[in-house]
């Protein structure tokens, strides 16, 4: 076996950083079952932690949290028809009904066990095909890594944007954003009005804080409570049998594979797989007519979908450097705030590191089996769980997150000026997610574009030439024509009074 | 959202032209053949402006908004206060240091978000920074900033 794969197995199976998955599940469940508290605002509060462990302790916390947070969601999903994060919405069709039936327990069962099939589905994907895709990553050049990141933004832009025009100007803004320090190839300050904090740029995870963490604490003033009471019913066996898991089979199959492949694509995110997932399990079904009163298949099928994307994003994050969804992109800045640059490289030069974040993320789907199933009873009394206690804390965790970052006041200010455009963006129903990833990606992006350019003396036709390149700019027309045209269907659909 | 779009693409596009007229200033270090550092902020000036114009295209092809229904008791004015005391705080952070900032700002922020329990409030907001401020410094290794924390010590020490 190749060696490097036994020392990231080892290095994962390490006692201190299976104890901190274990912490990163534990915390991962919690965070996704409260509604209202987002995985990445779980990811804000350890982050200051993820400065000071070694990377891979670092990694194996963050996967945890990324993984069974996905899972937590679905409790609240299930007990109280409030999904704890976006991706279990399509859960709670289902689950509910199943709750309220008295069968919350088997509903609960059968969401965590068919998460951890579709994150172990995931898992395989992941390990089988990142170091593959890697291999074939490493023979790109400077115009065709442009023209790949080009593609992973207008992907992102069309998926996660209502309006394609917002959405691509949430990125840019990003992008703008980027352009501030010093710029990439030949270290000019750029509108830094000569302040020396400015010269370094803004940190993005500075700005990702304030992004999600302050809109957050705001829209939480207004929220009415929700009631909990959901949360205290008797659950009885929690265990699947053997015979409801053969009677989810094909639902967990489906919800695998859609997921695992979304996933892949960058911007796609669970909601959508587990939307897709739930449709086409229902076409799947000997019994269709189910599905949205309490049908196991309908749970089954987007959990295990959700989590299949946990594996899918981490593919194009791991080999490509390109984060499939916000958690993948904040992964991307804790590994470069340890010095660590994902793509193709780091299975080159740190290929025993890849690897171990591979298995960090099979541990973590084994710890979100035992831990769900063992400590459900307990963890579900985390939902009620006044705000008036959360909230207050998140905010100091955003305070110390800028802080610890550099150390600098700047920072924290910085955050608050993010929060304000979070905030204004929100108002103004202008997506956030692009313009996270034009953070992430912005620098890379005006890197390989002026390397092409001063490799090709000036020459644009090199974009074209390239048949990488060729490929990935043709998908991005295709991505923002198919956008386009499904915004234009839809709106000449809406002004029809044809429900979309 | 039309009266949204249209604000929005207003205000991106004054922000294009802003940004464009920095790029006009600055420094011009092109090499033969090699784009400058002002090369990708052009295309970025170029791209936001044709899609801020094109917003506010958008918006105004767009049917009037409908009369928006009774707004909620407060209305935005929560979101203003928490973001004012919010200011409060990180303005007296360096001065005050960590915990002294974060008691007060811990209860006041209970009390927003609707606890009305004095005990609660008193012991959460004293527990909470504390129990952080010793986590971060003891566990993790992260000085958080002591201000006038630090200023006490010197004096005492100074005093003894």
């Amino acid at each position: 076996m190749n060696p490097d794969i036994l020392q990231g197995l080892s290095q994962a199976s390490l006692p201190i950083n299976l104890l901190a998955t274990a912490i990163g599940v534990l915390l991962g469940l919690i965070v996704g079952m409260i509604p209202g508290l987002t995985i990445s605002s779980g990811i804000i509060i350890v982050l200051p932690l993820t400065f000071v462990l070694e990377p891979d302790l670092s990694i194996a916390l963050l996967l945890g949290l990324y993984v069974s947070g996905m899972t937590g969601g679905s409790f609240s999903a299930i007990l109280l028809n409030i999904p704890g994060t976006p991706s279990a919405s399509a859960t709670a069709i289902d689950g509910y009904p199943m709750a309220q039936r008295g069968e919350a327990g088997q509903a609960l069962g059968i969401s965590i066990t068919a998460g951890f099939l579709g994150g172990m589905f995931s898992f395989l994907c992941l390990y089988l095909i990142a170091p593959l895709l890697a291999e074939v990553a490493l023979q790109f050049h400077a115009a065709d890594l442009f023209s790949l990141v080009f593609f992973g933004l207008t992907i992102i832009c069309s998926f996660a944007a209502k309006s394609l025009v917002k959405g691509l100007l949430s990125a840019i803004i990003g992008l703008l954003i980027v352009t501030v320090g010093q710029d990439p190839v030949m270290g000019t300050a750029r509108y830094t009005f000569g302040d020396v904090n400015i010269l370094s740029g803004i940190h993005f995870l500075t700005a990702l804080i304030g992004l999600f963490a302050i809109p957050q604490l705001v829209g939480s003033l207004t929220d009415t409570g929700v009631s909990t009471a959901g949360a205290r019913q008797h659950f009885g066996s929690i265990l699947p049998k053997w015979e409801t898991l053969k009677k989810i089979r094909r639902s967990v199959s489906i919800g695998s594979s859609i997921g695992a492949f979304l996933g892949i694509l960058p911007g796609v995110g669970g909601p959508i797989a587990a939307f897709i997932s739930y449709d086409y399990a229902k076409k799947a079904s000997k019994k269709p007519e189910d599905f949205g009163h309490g049908s196991i298949e309908g749970i089954a099928a987007p959990e295990s979908a959700n989590n299949a994307v946990t594996g899918g994003a981490l593919i194009p994050m791991m080999t490509l450097g390109i984060p499939g969804d916000p958690v993948t992109a904040i992964l991307i800045g804790a590994l470069l705030v340890h010095g660590l640059a994902p793509g193709p490289l780091l299975f080159i030069e740190r290929a025993d590191f890849a690897y171990g974040v591979i298995f960090s993320f099979f541990w973590a789907n084994i710890f979100n089996l035992i831990i769900a199933l063992s400590g459900l009873r307990m963890l579900v009394k985390v939902l009620a769980t006044p705000k008036a206690m959360l909230m207050p804390a998140i905010a100091l965790f955003c305070v110390i997150g800028s802080y610890a970052l550099r150390n600098s006041f700047f920072d924290v200010y910085v955050m608050l000026f993010f929060g304000l455009i979070g905030l204004a963006m929100k108002k103004l129903n202008m997506p956030v997610v692009p313009m996270l990833l034009g953070l992430v990606l912005g620098k890379q992006l005006e890197e390989h574009l002026r390397v092409a350019l001063t490799s090709s003396k000036g020459d644009i036709s090199i974009f074209f030439t390239s048949p990488f390149s060729l490929l990935f700019l043709s998908l991005s027309a295709i991505s923002i024509v198919w956008a386009f045209v499904a915004e234009h269907r839809k709106k000449s659909n809406l002004s029809k009074g044809v429900a979309p | 959202m039309r009266n949204k779009n249209i604000t929005a693409g207003i205000f991106l596009t004054a922000l294009g032209l802003a940004y464009g007229y920095l790029t006009a200033g600055l420094p011009e270090r092109s090499l033969p053949n090699m784009p400058g550092p002002s090369f990708f902020p052009w295309v970025l000036t170029f791209c936001l402006l044709v899609l801020s114009v094109s917003l506010v295209v958008q918006g105004l092809r767009m049917a009037e908004d409908a009369p928006k229904p009774a707004g909620k008791a407060g209305g935005s004015f929560p979101a203003v206060v928490f973001l004012g005391v919010f200011a409060i705080y990180l303005a007296l952070l360096p001065f005050l240091g960590f915990l002294p900032a974060s008691i007060p700002f811990f209860a006041v922020l209970m009390v927003m978000y609707g606890e009305t329990r004095k005990l609660w409030v008193a012991s959460f907001s004293f527990g909470v920074p504390i129990f952080l401020f010793l986590l971060f410094r003891n566990v993790f290794d992260i000085p958080l900033p002591r201000g006038s924390l630090s200023l006490v010590e010197s004096a005492l020490s100074v005093l003894s």
